[in-house]
């Protein structure tokens, strides 16, 4: 009976002490600072950009880049975490964080999309008609 | 199964009609305070505006709602930008790589002034609609069309003029039109007037199909009754004001019309309030002189009957007011 105990609760504990082993060695080995910058590429030309938005995906965490198109992202990440980049007339791109993600060039591309505006007004319609 | 079950649940989106009248049961005023009291002078953190905007709602649609009314009430429709792609997509219709060059230039453009001056044209407040409800997890789409108003002519109009959204709020799709909400042009002066028109958020489908005409047929959201473009062209012609004050547009179905003088012709409309049937009356038009006219009107259960008997032959333009308000046009052509 005792024997038994006993393996019972070392396995216990050398099972506690292997998960916070692990638990400490991941987080501390994947967690990386992340910046970079974001580039438009469009039909003619490619130029930073300033406002785009970076996400961390499915989260409120973000930031937004600034003139120069720079961006530190507010907080360290995991490897495997996916960070979605935006900006108006561009297509979202998506990375996902690896080891050596720490400096991200980013270039989003152009938006296949035509720009309209009609303008909305109260003036009253009249039937042009023929002079008489 | 379950993916037949989500294809059903999809058409069954597009299907039931969508309105703002859905939402009845919500009280807007959070989300509507949140729109007045928050102010960015620029946009280029939008993320953390939308967050700002929509941080003590519960729900997507007040999410929405908070984005929606914050857009309407600070980016402002650019009246140059307006006629300076107009112009250049004119003189380039007919050289495709000249076009995409073009849109490629004043895109860039676009977008700079709309984060930097919030100043836009449709298709800016169309992606920055999508973009703030992206932010919060509300899926939408932009919408690209024909748009009525009195001064398109569609003879001359060959290509997509407008841009709009659909957004999808509990699993169903809804339109709603961020520029025309948002106020009023003076083509004439050159000019912009901010006025907020709520009957451009999540209008019921029907009625903004009167001027709004989408290139694919599916953001209509009136599945396979979506009319053709020739009918579209021929629908009466409705006014931003129309949006406030009905909710169905019932009768006529076209807006030209050949009569015998003697005929008497009948209008009927579904109100959004009952309220509003007062001082109901039609401007008749013959080109030389003009006549305010009050027809037969009979209201029951909000819907509004209007009957008129044309006692002389001419060509009339005929608009309808209610509360002083431009409701729609039609025209008569009456003859012996």
């Amino acid at each position: 009976m005792k024997t038994i105990i006993i393996k019972k609760s070392t396995s216990i504990l050398f099972g506690l002490f292997l998960s916070l082993f692990l638990c400490s060695t991941t987080s501390k080995a994947q967690e990386i600072q992340i910046s970079g910058i974001v580039k438009g590429q469009t039909f003619e030309q490619t130029e930073i950009l300033n406002g785009a938005n970076i996400f961390l995906k499915g989260t409120k965490t973000g930031t937004s880049s600034n003139k120069k198109g720079e961006f530190t992202f507010p907080q360290k990440l995991n490897i495997g975490d996916v960070l979605e980049i935006s900006y108006l007339g561009y297509l979202k791109k998506r990375i996902t964080i690896k080891e050596n993600s720490s400096f991200l060039n980013i270039t989003l591309k152009e938006d296949d999309n035509q720009m309209l505006g009609a303008l909305n007004n109260n003036k009253r319609y009249k039937t042009k008609r023929q002079k008489e | 199964m379950p993916k037949i079950a989500l294809c059903f649940f999809l058409f069954l989106g597009y299907f039931s009609f969508a309105q703002q009248s859905d939402f009845n049961h919500i009280d807007f005023s959070k989300a509507d305070n949140n729109a007045k009291t928050i102010k960015s002078k620029r946009l280029f953190e939008l993320n953390k505006l939308t967050f700002e905007l929509t941080k003590n709602l519960e729900t997507d649609i007040e999410k929405l709602r908070a984005i929606y009314i914050w857009i309407c009430n600070n980016v402002a429709n650019d009246f140059g930008l307006y006629s300076l792609n107009e112009r250049k997509r004119k003189r380039f219709a007919e050289d495709s790589l000249k076009l995409q060059n073009w849109n490629s230039t004043f895109k860039k453009k676009l977008f700079k002034k709309l984060l930097k001056k919030k100043r836009t044209i449709c298709t800016g407040y169309a992606y920055l609609l999508k973009e703030m409800c992206a932010t919060v997890g509300i899926e939408s789409k932009m919408v690209n069309g024909f748009g009525r108003t009195s001064t398109v002519d569609f003879t001359k109009l060959v290509m997509p003029n407008h841009t709009w959204n659909v957004v999808k709020i509990n699993n169903k799709w809804y339109l709603c039109d961020p520029t025309w909400s948002t106020g009023i042009s003076f083509p004439d002066e050159g000019r912009f007037q901010f006025i907020y028109n709520d009957g451009y958020f999540l209008t019921d489908p029907k009625l903004f199909f009167l001027n709004h005409f989408p290139i694919e047929e599916k953001y209509s959201l009136l599945a396979e009754k979506t009319p053709s473009f020739m009918e579209y062209t021929e629908s009466p012609l409705l006014y931003g004001d129309a949006y406030l004050v009905l909710e169905k547009h019932i009768s006529p179905k076209k807006m030209n019309h050949i009569l015998k003088k003697g005929d008497t012709f009948s209008f009927q409309y579904q109100l959004k309030n009952e309220k509003d049937a007062n001082q109901v009356k039609f401007v008749i038009d013959s080109g030389l002189n003009e006549q305010t006219v009050q027809p037969k009107t009979d209201l029951k259960e909000q819907i509004l009957t209007l009957n008129y008997t044309f006692k002389t032959t001419g060509f009339f333009d005929m608009h309808l007011y209610i509360e002083n308000k431009l409701i729609s046009s039609y025209t008569f052509n009456v003859t012996q």
